[in-house]
């Protein structure tokens, strides 16, 4: 389609003016007068998921905060689409002047751009820090043989991809672990892609597939409290507070596996000035530490250490490095 | 003795005073966004969402179920008076209540859709009571290959119902499944007929589709026929239906509430596959099938049923499994977990609130609506009287709206006006919308469900037979084709009306699916064209 190309090109072309003639402006005009007025109007949060999403609900409560904090209207538009392109893009053409803001997720900064041409790349945002975290969970049913991970790798071992593991989606995080899980350590299983984690905890609940791969939102853990799952291992770094007796897959074997969990964090676009990201880190920082906020979004999802804008760099950049081969071929 | 308690307790909810007025409400935006063409439950609920973040939790899945069910009342008013379904699920309204209206006999089949919505949510209610539990047992044991045998036998009906050509059925069905394909390959996550374009990732959206072909298509050709429009409308007399109607119609409500209820539990059912259903079910059920698309007020009163039925039922996977089965009780869902309550197996025990109050909030809601209803297709018959071109701009404006609502995407509205000019086109050939927009729908969750079986079972199409349930849908489904393939036959022959087309397709009962189902389809088509020998098998 050459209009739709050209249409796209011009896009571009006007969003990088845009980023060029903004970053003049920036260096020349003095960078202390403009940070000193921010915020000067309301503050768009795009969040690029529908409304009523764990997500959206995240990003409302911060934003609720942040619109205390520094005194502007802070309004969350929901931009779903694009596997979170459509928002992404749009904050990219936005000025960087700290109104723009965006939730993303190294789904959508990382795996989006790689799996697709989409037009902009992890260098193109600025993070500012993490919001909430949501780990995943290998799970089984309630019935399943296998009660360890150590069950389940083995019987991989013994088949290799006769166990139907289910992962919220073809380029989702989980997926591509499952990928890692084969090349790297010949433990191969056969990932199916659902819609969703609602879709996924049917097929569960239902025998059809034999584990599952799952973002443990609300849902997840309620299965899991209720004795529906049986939950084998945590995607985290460190054990989760709440399942205190399930390893995680760290700990199990796979030193590396630790990036299937999603981390929702803020953005803005590239080039956004010092001042400005450090005001708004302060602020998720003041955020984070609000117990009425942890109550809204779940306490269980609120890292127990603030990670700002280089924390939320550092991660989005070790994804990037262990994604891009994968993805890239 | 515990559901008598639970019932007991959902009552002193739903009657306090909050939740009457929410209750009320809700009726009430679902009756008008039901009767408004394009602003579906699912941009209301969507749209509203917002203001459910204020009150109690327990209220807003009360105003939210309101507006759903309402809306089933409400979209019926429109696609009688206009052949304008004002959400989706009245798309089989169309059919037999357009030409009731045609015929002078609006009243009636407003009426005894309203009547038979209430029946059917009343008696969905009552099963929801007893059936909860052991129906969501049934429900989650539904897997990838159980999908595939309900998208298929889902198209299968779409052919089969199609009022014209069944050609042209099958053609439009086809369209609509390579238009599912458009968005992220469901497995391998590529994309595919995206022309780079980011908004088509996911594939057009349905909402969009749908509010295109039927909406902003059905506008377009209004715009052409103003003068009969009127005319139809200047008729309308007597509401309430007479006694016959009430005796023709019995039955259908009878089944369609049962039919409604069982296939609104199902993830994936909902409205529009209930209404299809209950339609098809009516159709072969009738002495005379050929009055099926001539305004039968069986085929408004079953469908109408059973929607309503189906949008009560398919609160049960939610409140008892945390599954939402459509896209509007996903919405609720969401609305469920802003509130910090996630529905799931232990709901009934930890807010037992909720799922009761809810219950018999539905009752409250079913009674409301038949008291507003009837004089409301007054004041909508008055709505009508406004010129067909106002109407038609006031329209288009809450379609663009809604659709640009669901997504906030711009995108959006241009595939609505696209497939408006499609849709008007496709009027003017003579094809219907209605086999691309379901075949639309089924198609990606076919898609999904196929690759998924195919992972699962390691390639082997055994996975589809050798599991019961999907076994014995796909053996029904060829008991059906072979049945119907036989007896159009016999008739045929009976009649000595044997089509030279018709005998190439019937006469090679082969495994061929799609042979066969142009040969099913064939009496179906036959009832409805509008050749005057096409009716004569079935009246002798």
């Amino acid at each position: 389609m050459p209009l739709s190309r050209t249409a796209r090109a011009l896009t571009a072309c006007a969003a990088l003016g845009l980023l060029t003639a903004c970053g003049s402006e920036e260096s020349s005009s003095g960078s202390s007068g403009a940070a000193a007025e921010y915020p000067t109007e309301e503050i768009r949060l795009l969040v690029p998921y529908g409304a009523g999403g764990p997500t959206d609900l995240a990003a409302r409560a911060f934003g609720a905060s942040l619109e205390e904090q520094l005194g502007q209207t802070v309004v969350v538009e929901n931009l779903p689409g694009g596997s979170g392109a459509i928002a992404t893009q749009e904050l990219i053409g936005a000025e960087p002047d700290g109104h723009t803001l965006s939730l993303a997720t190294a789904g959508t900064l990382v795996l989006t751009p790689l799996a697709n041409e989409v037009g902009y790349t992890l260098d193109d945002v600025t993070p500012i820090g993490v919001m909430t975290e949501v780990p995943s969970v290998l799970a089984v049913g309630a019935d399943s043989p296998y009660t360890t991970i150590a069950d389940l790798v083995a019987a991989a071992e013994e088949q290799p991809g006769a166990l139907n593991v289910g992962v919220p989606g073809a380029s989702t995080p989980q997926a591509i672990e499952l990928q890692r899980l084969a090349e790297e350590h010949d433990v191969e299983v056969t990932a199916v892609p659902f819609n969703g984690n609602a879709e996924m905890t049917t097929a569960l609940l239902g025998g059809n597939v034999d584990a599952v791969l799952i973002n443990a939102s609300s849902d997840v853990t309620s299965n899991i409290d209720a004795g529906q799952f049986r939950p084998l291992a945590v995607s985290s770094a460190e054990r989760l507070s709440w399942l205190p007796h399930t390893p995680t897959l760290a700990e199990s074997g796979f030193p590396e596996l630790t990036l299937s969990g999603s981390t929702f964090g803020l953005i803005g676009p590239a080039d956004l000035p010092e001042e400005v990201v450090t005001e708004l880190e302060d602020a998720l920082r003041t955020a984070h530490g609000d117990p009425a906020i942890a109550e809204q979004v779940g306490a269980e999802y609120v890292p127990e250490e603030f990670q700002g804008a280089a924390e939320f760099q550092e991660l989005l950049d070790r994804t990037q490095e262990v994604y891009e081969p994968i993805l890239g071929d | 003795m515990d559901s008598w308690n639970g019932i007991l307790q959902g009552f002193s909810v739903a009657l306090d005073p909050t939740n009457l007025l929410y209750v009320f409400l809700g009726v009430l935006i679902g009756t008008v966004i039901g009767v408004l063409p394009g602003l579906g439950p699912t941009a209301t609920i969507a749209l509203l969402l917002p203001i459910t973040y204020t009150v109690e939790p327990v209220t807003a899945v009360i105003l939210l179920a309101g507006i759903y069910y309402g809306s089933m009342y409400g979209g019926t008013i429109t696609s009688v008076l206009l052949r304008l379904p004002g959400e989706a699920a009245s798309v089989v309204t169309t059919f037999d209540g357009y030409q009731m209206a045609k015929q002078g006999r609006a009243g009636p089949a407003l009426g005894i859709a309203a009547v038979g919505s209430f029946i059917g949510g009343t008696v969905s209610v009552v099963g929801m009571v007893l059936l909860a539990p052991p129906l969501a047992d049934l429900a989650v044991s539904f897997g990838p290959p159980e999908y595939v045998a309900l998208t298929v036998l889902g198209i299968l009906l779409v052919t089969y119902l199609g009022t014209g050509s069944v050609l042209k059925s099958l053609s439009m069905a086809a369209v609509g499944l390579l238009l599912a394909t458009i968005g992220l390959d469901p497995i391998t996550g590529t994309a595919r007929f995206t022309f780079g374009e980011v908004s088509l990732f996911n594939g057009l959206d349905f909402v969009a589709v749908a509010m295109g072909l039927f909406g902003v298509g059905e506008i377009l050709h209004s715009l052409e026929r103003t003068e009969k429009v009127q005319a139809v409308t200047s008729k309308i007399k007597g509401i309430w239906p007479t006694r016959k109607d009430f005796r023709d119609s019995a039955g259908a409500i009878g089944r369609g509430s049962v039919l409604g209820f069982a296939i609104g539990v199902l993830p994936g059912g909902g409205g529009v596959v209930s209404s299809l259903a209950s339609y098809a079910m009516e159709k072969r059920r009738a002495k005379d099938p050929s009055r099926f698309g001539k305004g039968a007020i069986e085929g408004v009163a079953g469908p109408e049923t059973a929607n309503n039925a189906s949008s009560t039922s398919a609160f049960i996977p939610l409140l008892t499994l945390g599954i939402p089965p459509n896209v509007v009780l996903a919405l609720i869902f969401g609305a469920l977990l802003v509130q910090d309550i996630t529905p799931g197996p232990q709901l009934i025990e930890q807010q037992p609130e909720i799922f009761w109050g809810v219950i018999a909030s539905m009752v409250i809601g079913n009674l409301m609506l038949l008291a507003l209803n009837i004089p409301l297709v007054g004041v909508f018959v008055q709505m009508l009287r406004v010129r067909a071109g106002i109407l038609a701009a006031f329209a288009l404006l809450v379609t663009m709206a809604g659709v640009f609502s669901v997504n906030n995407n711009v995108f959006d509205m241009w595939v609505v006006l696209g497939f408006g000019v499609i849709g008007w086109l496709m009027k003017k050939t003579g094809f219907e919308p209605g086999p691309l927009v379901l075949a639309f729908v089924l198609g990606s969750i076919l898609e999904r469900a196929f690759r998924q079986s195919m992972l699962i079972s390691g390639g082997s199409f055994d996975i589809f037979v050798t599991r019961p349930i999907s076994g014995g849908m796909f053996a029904f489904m060829a008991l059906i084709i072979i049945v119907s393939a036989i007896t159009s036959r016999r008739r045929k022959a009976v009649f000595g009306r044997v089509d030279p087309a018709d005998v190439d397709e019937t006469d090679e009962p082969g495994p061929d699916a799609d042979r066969q189902v142009t040969a099913e389809g064939s009496p179906g088509a036959d009832s409805t064209t509008d050749t005057p020998s096409s009716t004569t098998p079935g009246e002798r």
